[in-house]
């Protein structure tokens, strides 16, 4: 995935400690209802702290909280580098 | 009586706040027709009987998983009183979110404000008085790992709590939704105790629970949010979340002081270097190494301690039991010996068990678990597992031995319904401890110079054969099963507390016990039956009386001109005698120490003072006696044994496995290798017992493994077979029990006993004949199996998965 415009960012694009702001959240159904339910909502800060040591899922920081997440689920939330 | 319930979201140390409630009084149970833990207790104070239902834990009520499901459900359908919110301090923002919708719901409420210490530690500086004030709700601070610290405030509290009427419910301003919520308030006829107000937003967020509930047609709400969404261009859930969590941050900015923004915290810290690239299998490989190590393998050194009392017990049983009259045993004592052994070969695992819930307590705690399937989630998922089967299957047996009771048990954290079903239909191919015996015997009688590649072999291919079960599984019969998305909170690091790990570990143990023996000595029953009956003919009962009337007339022989001999001259007394002698044996054994052996012998004197001189002789006539007594007992146990077998011969399920035989023998299993599987299903120790004393005949000195290996009938390719159909073999008893009580359904039970036994079948029916058409040595039979699973596992790694992962777009 190319990442040269903000617009085409999405969670699993940043970079290790690279802080961004959610723009929007593509998933449907039960995955939206649990991430805007563990704060994952528009406005929202959030940090990609690490790799898993194979590289999927990912690791973040959002409001205070640790959260794991897969590459495939990351994807579906657009970002904008902070 | 007050119905309390205790509301929070996970890892917010709700258990902890229960246990301090109810201490060790609590009911486990199952809410109705899931497997979600239900967990109830009932107490008193000051006169009031209060009922605490701990509910899972959830971050909000949506209908998607199950947890938010039940707990909402459970809110709607009970009457109760007063609702404890439980919030991680230091997690104060993200908390408010379940709390708004809990307030919303018009019931009394008391929070409990957790982990003030973390908070403390992060520098947050909470206005406490204020965010009550603000909330309007009574506020009790607690450090969750401080045990017993504030139950009577709680209960104070709660009570206090339980004698409000709410006249008017919270209000969060939903700005452009109000008219929506309000005109669908008045659709609902729906009498409750809980507000309108809530069940018309939860409506609007087209809760299909809800919408049931308040008999509201799902079109209606539709309409509505097409317009709202062509009106104002928003999205109804993600302005929901967005304006819960707008109104969270106010309070949070009135009520907290950040002091320092970005502190490092301990747990980034410690993350740091567990979750590191290079570090985290080491770190991982660590651990897993020192669960193993203290529990399986130092687990397994303390049963020697606890094993005497098992068989103290089982003595004392066996004297309470009708004494064997010469080689004939009365049922009543076959019987009951049976049972006895039974019970104590699953009571013997109790201490590695209970080593063991301990330290899945202790990572549950200390915020392991969701770290192990961070790291490895990204194998599992290939096979149609998740990374949190990591644990489940390392209980499992990932190496030499372990047990899929409290593998299959830990399944329970695994948050997607079809990668734990997978698990639990995997973890029973793991290496089971009692597996071991076997194959060790086998190792022993036919592979002695090849025991270390052969056993490389056995304990390594299992976890191919279980992902290669987990993908077929996951693709065919789990295909259409519910996955969740695997989004997960990696919490801080907690230290553990002693007594709730000793709470956890022991109730954890005590569900074994309940559950999994009861069902057992059933079984022991029927399998008892279907091993005694029909019995021996009347033509070898006389046979074998000849015989031991010929060691009793050799016996009288010896010892007639004996000084003694009056002691001895009649049958029912020498019967007395060879028991005495037996038993004595075998409370010798037990006996350590120079005084214990004292005691022992002055104990058995004052009972037979007449024949235990016989026993324990200390004259050289006596010891004529006792020399020909051992050699009558000797003579007397072979016959026993083989009335036994010729028993297990005639008996039913000699038949049964007789019967089986045109199919088996392809495998090159005969009759007797059948009832040792068929008898093997209650526990797998009976295998080398039913085994072993089949082959025993009574007549030698050999062990088991060179009678085995002499007998000529088996070669190590039916030896090869025989294990490889152990290592695929169905799972004991048990383990289906607990399978039956984590997947809630006879079905999945049934099919975990039977897909195993055929996959068994298939395949050592199929590398038997290979290996008789291609001349292959046990070794090459063995070699050849673990490199095809090998392979099929690296080629199903690398074929992609339609199913892999959740489902983007699978919506209502």
């Amino acid at each position: 995935m190319t990442q040269t415009t903000e617009a085409t960012l999405y969670l699993c694009d940043l970079k290790q400690n690279q802080k961004g702001i959610i723009q929007h959240c593509a998933a449907q159904g039960m995955l939206k209802q649990k991430l805007l339910s563990m704060g994952f909502i528009p406005g929202a800060e959030i940090t990609m702290l690490r790799n898993a040591p194979l590289r999927d899922p990912i690791e973040i920081g959002i409001h205070n909280c640790l959260v794991t997440i897969r590459r495939s689920e990351a994807a579906l939330l657009k970002v904008e580098a902070a | 009586m007050i119905k309390v319930v205790l509301a929070g979201q996970p890892n917010s140390g709700k258990s902890t706040i229960f246990n301090v409630l109810s201490g060790v009084n609590q009911h486990v149970a199952n809410y109705p027709g899931v497997t979600v833990d239900k967990k109830s207790a009932t107490l008193k104070f000051q006169g009031e009987q209060f009922e605490i239902v701990d509910l899972p834990g959830t971050y909000s009520f949506s209908t998607y998983s199950l947890e938010e499901m039940v707990a909402k459900n459970f809110l709607l359908d009970e009457g109760t009183d007063v609702i404890v919110n439980v919030v991680d301090a230091s997690n104060l923002r993200r908390n408010l979110y379940l709390t708004f919708q809990l307030l919303e719901l018009g019931k009394p409420i008391v929070m409990i404000l957790n982990m003030m210490d973390v908070a403390e530690r992060r520098e947050l500086e909470i206005d406490v008085d204020r965010l009550s004030e603000m909330l309007n709700i009574p506020i009790i601070e607690t450090v969750g790992t401080k045990r017993g610290g504030k139950k009577k405030e709680i209960l104070n509290a709660i009570s206090r709590a339980g004698k409000i009427t709410i006249a008017e419910p919270f209000k969060i301003d939903y700005m452009e939704f109000e008219s929506f919520i309000s005109k669908i308030e008045k659709m609902i006829t729906y009498d409750s105790t809980i507000s309108k107000r809530w069940l018309a937003i939860k409506a609007l967020e087209a809760d299909k629970v809800i919408l049931d509930k308040v008999n509201i047609d799902k079109d209606t709400i539709k309409d509505m949010t097409s317009s709202i969404h062509a009106k104002h261009d928003l999205d109804v859930d993600q302005t929901f979340a967005r304006v819960r969590y707008d109104s969270a941050d106010v309070v949070y900015h009135k009520c907290v002081k950040e002091k320092n923004k970005n502190l490092d915290t301990l747990t980034a810290k410690a993350d740091r270097i567990i979750l590191n690239k290079w570090l985290a299998f080491p770190v991982l490989g660590f651990i897993i190494y020192l669960i193993y190590q203290l529990s399986i393998v130092w687990g397994y050194k303390l049963t020697n301690y606890t094993w005497p009392l098992l068989a103290t017990l089982k003595n004392w049983v066996v004297t309470l039991l009708p004494p064997p009259d010469l080689h004939n045993v009365p049922m009543m004592t076959d019987f009951g010996i049976w049972m006895v052994n039974s019970a104590i070969a699953l009571l013997n695992y109790v201490p590695i068990f209970f080593i063991l819930f301990a330290l899945i307590a202790i990572l549950e705690d200390v915020g392991y678990m969701p770290r192990m399937a961070f790291i490895l989630d990204r194998i599992f998922r290939k096979f149609g597992l998740h990374g949190q089967s990591t644990l489940p299957l390392v209980l499992g047996g990932a190496f030499v031995g372990g047990c899929a009771v409290p593998g299959i048990m830990a399944t329970k954290g695994i948050a997607d319904d079809r990668a734990r079903l997978a698990t639990i239909l995997t973890v029973p191919y793991m290496n089971c401890l009692a597996k071991v015996p076997f194959y060790t015997l086998l190792l022993g009688a036919f592979f002695k110079e090849d025991m270390g590649l052969m056993m490389f072999f056995i304990s390594t291919v299992t976890l191919f054969i279980a992902l290669i079960v987990a993908r077929l599984t996951t693709s065919t019969v789990l295909q259409n099963r519910e996955t969740a998305p695997f989004i997960m909170e990696l919490p801080p690091y907690h230290l553990p507390t002693f007594s709730g790990v000793l709470l956890r570990a022991s109730q954890r143990v005590w569900l074994y016990i309940k559950k999994v023996m009861t069902i057992v000595l059933a079984v022991a029953v029927v399998l008892f039956v279907l091993l005694q009956f029909p019995g021996v003919s009347t033509e070898k009962k006389a046979e074998f009386s000849q015989q031991m009337n010929k060691a009793l007339s050799q016996f009288d022989k010896k010892v007639q001109n004996n000084k003694y001999y009056t002691h001895v001259d009649e049958v029912s007394e020498v019967s007395a005698l060879i028991n005495l002698y037996d038993s004595y044996k075998a409370q010798r054994m037990l006996a350590g120490s120079k005084s214990a052996v004292a005691s022992l012998d002055a104990a058995f004197l004052a009972k037979s003072p007449k024949l235990f001189p016989l026993v324990r002789p200390q004259d050289k006539e006596a010891k004529k006696v006792s020399k020909a007594t051992r050699k009558l007992s000797k003579a007397n146990k072979k016959l026993q044994i083989e009335t036994k077998n010729e028993k297990i011969t005639n008996s039913f399920l000699g038949m049964f496995g007789r019967a089986l035989e045109p199919l088996t023998q392809y495998a090159g299993f005969d009759w007797r290798v059948n009832v040792a599987f068929l008898s093997s299903f209650a526990a797998r120790e009976s295998a080398v017992a039913t085994l072993g004393s089949i082959y025993e005949k009574g007549k030698s000195n050999l062990s088991p493994e060179e009678s085995l290996a002499q007998d000529g009938t088996y070669t190590p390719i039916h030896a090869a077979s025989m294990l490889l159909f152990m290592i695929l073999t169905p799972p004991c008893i048990a383990t289906m029990v607990v399978v039956k009580l984590q997947t809630n359904s006879y079905r999945w039970m049934l099919f975990a006993i039977f897909f195993p036994t055929a996959l068994g079948v298939v395949l050592s029916v199929l590398f038997f004949t290979l290996a008789l058409k291609f001349n292959w040595s046990g070794v090459d039979m063995m070699r050849n199996f673990y490199l095809s699973a090998a392979t099929l596992t690296f080629v199903l790694s690398l074929i992609k998965t339609k199913q892999s992962g959740w489902q983007v777009g699978k919506s209502q």
